[in-house]
């Protein structure tokens, strides 16, 4: 990617695409079902003006609204208008084939999820709360759920979050990578800049070209609300400045995860060696507890490397023997390592292309290693997976099949992500190179599983008055496809 | 043991025998062969096999192209050899699969008469492409038994290996692999082509070039006029994206990524004018002899993950179909093909119906992403019966394993033997 030249319209995009609202530490996932079409598109017209933009940091409080594509249908979008949404988008997250790439088989499997699944309450939208304290939450939660039923809609679901200091659940520092945003004011190096277009959809993406969105007849739009398609088909732009954001709820199972890394360090004697236990958790997650990159210190956390994000692997560690090959942000974001030739450009503009913006937050209560390994805290905690990107599976499902899931990922055999994969059907072993012979762990157990999700489009501002203003009959069937 | 060939059968479907066909393809598997009715695995020395229909068309003239049921395999050893085990081990089989198609034997055929048939439908590919020539499916398992005996013997509990040199560890595991008799054959050499079939590769290396040689000044003399016609021909050539429709691709997609390896089929007309039908043929022949030799040790111009893959007229080659077996799921491969051979998919691919526009025959074309991923998916023949001897192993791991074998039998030290260790 070259000469950062795009004008984004962020007064247009929705706010979650340039910031994950860091300094609004509260935070609320409503998810919602539609009763009342016409109630619900008086109701957007109502709260369209109170959506967060992306032009500037808000001050006390943010809201973002996203839809799934049932929602669209429940709203009275017309069937047509779905051929040009993406496909993964309109058939949703829970389809046989992406339950096998996604990993969400067995006890993952939609069937058994607490929403988002086949047996699962229906989803049509997500409303995004965030505020500076629980107090501020509390107050803007009780004025978005006063006006739900008059809205014609009914709350289904309310995904609570907390505010974990930066870390994850299992102890770890988190969301230090993310990819710097052609247009956004943050700049960074131009093999880690992506354009625009990867992210919100109406600009040029990595190759260049326009991603498919909904495109709609001139004539479906009289009063020209909707800007009108850049590539010049005279078309109403509905995707211009919204992007797709999938949510999965991701419970973290944080004491067996100590409990595995505990046991498989043990001395000849039987006993705990703190030292190997982190050493190992560090090797599988490919950062230590703090934040530093294994790939910049191998043998011990580094808090003046806490933040440390600009280093590639080819040049350092090639084989992994610092930061395995098969850890998991060696494998979510392998930098300039893959073919077709480490690194170089070629590498990166490769990695380009499979990047998201992620904007989750955790949920439930934090635990040290000590009290992980104690037991007795059955409470449920984890995270709630958020991201944004244009094209779902060149990206997200990318990531998550070829690079996490994949047992085969680079070179290897049989190891899945160690922390987030399914280790079933088989990729449960984990290798760390050494200079001799590689250590190696075998049957990791499954840490993360899925209670939920779904697939949502987060459009622009002027498409959400675009569907508050629509007069068309609600389409009924849960999924668009056929009706 | 000779090199690996491949066997294309491709024969017509009875007029409205399509579903009865589809129905019984559907039963054998749903994506990965289940084994009934035609037991791939049971025919020995088989890489890959698949079964698939390929829909009836309108031709050229306007006449009616049949549905054709095609069978496709590849193999170690002659291709006589191969039809005869295929026809003792599966001949009620062949009888259930092929008895909708036309032409063949009613009743009880004999196994001469099963022959025949399969023989008179048997198509020669116009190019071919193998991961790595020569290697055989013995060897490639084998050497992943290799991989797995020596890491489970790393594993052994009680055993330090820090701080131990290279030396000695290879040392110690080549010789618990000469003490296992099950693994005597690791310190042979794997087999080979015999001497006669590597002089005829060589022969066909050399002639080809030397045929080719007297026509050069010719090309030379036409060549500016060519140009003016490819590029008459891309800019008039209609390139339209058509989208797939949501319930084709969950149908495709639900055939795929049960195992590591996925197979992809896709077929398509060849452009009606006598250019694009001369430049395709011409194309896929040196095609063939690039694959043959300079791409036949893991690595097609970039892409590392196809196992076998190949290219096939049918209808009097108004129709073309390309096949292969790849690592990974479609996404990736089709990113694979657009960011490393683009211009590869572009020289064969842009002279077939409904391809996205390329420019001088290599440029654009599969760079329009979204494009070229849309006209894969609705050119795609779902391949419901599909058979593959290691669905666990990528193109990469088997090329490891043979290394680790490799390097087990160097006797004398050297820095290879960090490496070495370091590849377990």
């Amino acid at each position: 990617m070259g000469a950062v030249a795009v004008k984004l319209e962020l007064g247009d995009i929705q706010g979650l695409f340039a910031r994950g609202y860091g300094d609004l530490k509260a935070a609320a996932f409503l998810l919602l079902g539609i009763e009342d079409a016409v109630a619900a598109r008086r109701w957007l017209s109502e709260i369209a003006g109170a959506v967060t933009s992306a032009e500037a940091r808000p001050a006390g409080h943010a809201l973002n609204v996203a839809f799934t594509s049932s929602g669209l249908a429940r709203i009275g979008l017309p069937a047509d208008a779905f051929e040009m949404f993406s496909n993964e988008f309109v058939t949703g997250m829970t389809t046989p084939h992406r339950s096998r790439i996604l990993g969400d088989l067995d006890g993952n499997a939609p069937e058994r999820w607490e929403w988002g699944g086949p047996s699962g309450p229906q989803i049509d939208l997500a409303l995004l709360l965030y505020a500076l304290d629980d107090a501020g939450l509390q107050r803007l939660e009780e004025e978005q759920t006063g006006r739900l039923t008059a809205g014609g809609l009914v709350l289904r679901l309310r995904l609570g979050t907390s505010d974990l200091d930066d870390f994850e659940p299992f102890g770890f520092r988190d969301g230090i990578s993310q990819p710097f945003v052609e247009g956004l004011s943050k700049t960074g190096p131009a093999e880690r800049t992506v354009r625009a277009g990867e992210f919100v959809l109406g600009y040029p993406n990595e190759y260049g070209l326009y991603t498919d969105r909904p495109l709609l007849d001139a004539n479906d739009d009289p009063a020209s609300m909707l800007p009108r398609d850049p590539q010049g088909s005279g078309c109403a732009d509905l995707g211009r400045n919204g992007s797709y954001l999938v949510f999965r709820q991701l419970q973290q199972d944080v004491p067996d995860f100590w409990r595995y890394v505990d046991g498989a360090t043990r001395g000849p004697d039987g006993t705990s060696d703190p030292h190997a236990r982190v050493r190992l958790a560090a090797k599988m997650v490919g950062r230590w507890p703090g934040g530093a990159p294994l790939a910049l210190t191998p043998d011990a956390d580094d808090p003046a490397l806490a933040d440390a994000n600009d280093f590639a692997y080819h040049e350092l560690d090639p084989r992994g023997a610092r930061c395995p090959v098969g850890s998991h942000v060696r494998r979510s974001h392998p930098r300039d390592s893959l073919d077709p030739r480490p690194g170089t450009g070629d590498s990166w503009e490769i990695n380009r292309r499979h990047r998201i913006l992620r904007r989750g937050r955790e949920y439930g209560t934090s635990l040290t290693i000590d009290e992980a390994l104690a037991g007795g805290d059955t409470s449920e905690r984890g995270l709630n997976f958020i991201c944004l990107n244009a094209n779902i599976q060149r990206q997200f499902e990318f990531i998550s099949h070829t690079w996490l899931n994949n047992p085969k990922f680079d070179r290897l055999y049989d190891d899945a992500d160690p922390v987030t994969a399914p280790s079933a059907p088989f990729g449960g072993t984990f290798t760390i190179p050494t200079d001799g012979v590689r250590e190696r762990v075998t049957n990791v157990p499954r840490f993360v599983s899925v209670k939920g999700g779904a697939y949502f489009f987060l459009p622009g501002l002027v498409a959400l008055r675009y569907l508050a203003g629509m007069t068309g009959e609600p389409g009924n069937s849960s999924s668009p496809v056929g009706s | 043991m000779p090199y690996q060939r491949s066997l294309t059968i491709v024969a017509p479907v009875r007029e409205g025998a399509e579903n009865e066909v589809e129905a019984l393809l559907a039963g054998m598997g749903d994506g990965v062969a289940n084994g009934s009715v035609i037991d791939f695995g049971a025919v020995e020395d088989v890489h890959f096999a698949r079964l698939m229909m390929a829909p009836a068309d309108t031709g050229r003239s306007g006449a009616r192209l049949p549905a054709s049921l095609i069978l496709l395999s590849d193999f170690d050893g002659p291709v006589d050899a191969y039809l005869d085990r295929l026809v003792t081990t599966a001949g009620r089989g062949i009888d259930r699969v092929f008895g909708a198609c036309a032409g063949y034997p009613d009743a009880e055929p004999s196994e001469r008469q099963r022959l025949d048939y399969l023989r008179r439908h048997r198509v020669r590919e116009a190019a071919r492409y193998v991961n790595t020539s020569g290697r055989t499916v013995q060897q490639i398992r084998q050497e992943s038994e290799l991989r797995n005996a020596i890491n489970r013997y790393l594993d052994d509990v009680g055993r330090d290996w820090h701080g131990l040199d290279p030396g000695a560890v290879r040392r110690a595991v080549r010789k618990v692999v000469a003490d296992d008799p099950e693994l005597a054959w690791v310190l042979e050499p794997a087999e080979r082509p015999g001497l006669g079939a590597r002089v005829k590769e060589k022969a066909h290396l050399v002639a080809i070039p030397l045929l080719t040689l007297p026509f050069v000044p010719l090309l030379l003399l036409v060549l500016p006029f060519l140009a003016v016609l490819l590029r008459v021909h891309e800019k008039r050539d209609p390139a339209p994206h058509e989208k797939p429709n949501e319930e084709l691709v969950q149908m495709l997609a639900s055939l795929e990524d049960h195992v590591v390896q996925n197979p992809f089929t896709a077929i398509g007309h060849i452009k009606p004018s006598l250019f694009r039908r001369i430049t395709i043929r011409v194309i896929l022949f040196y095609l063939d002899y690039a694959a043959r030799h300079f791409f036949n040790r893991g690595n097609l111009s970039g892409v590392k993950t196809i196992h076998f893959a190949r290219w096939v007229f049918i209808d009097e080659k108004q129709r073309m179909f390309f096949a292969s077996n790849y690592d990974g799921s479609l996404e990736s491969y089709m990113d694979d093909f657009i960011d490393k051979v683009a211009w590869g998919l572009n020289l064969v691919f842009s002279n077939g119906v409904g391809y996205p526009r390329t420019s001088w025959l290599v440029r654009g074309g599969a760079k329009d992403e979204l494009a070229f991923k849309d006209y894969l998916r609705m050119h795609q023949v779902p391949t419901r019966v599909w058979y593959s001897a290691y669905e666990r192993l990528t193109a990469l791991n088997i090329e490891q394993n043979e290394s680790i074998r490799a390097g087990l039998r160097v006797t004398r030290g050297g820095g290879d033997e960090s490496k070495w260790v370091q590849s377990l």
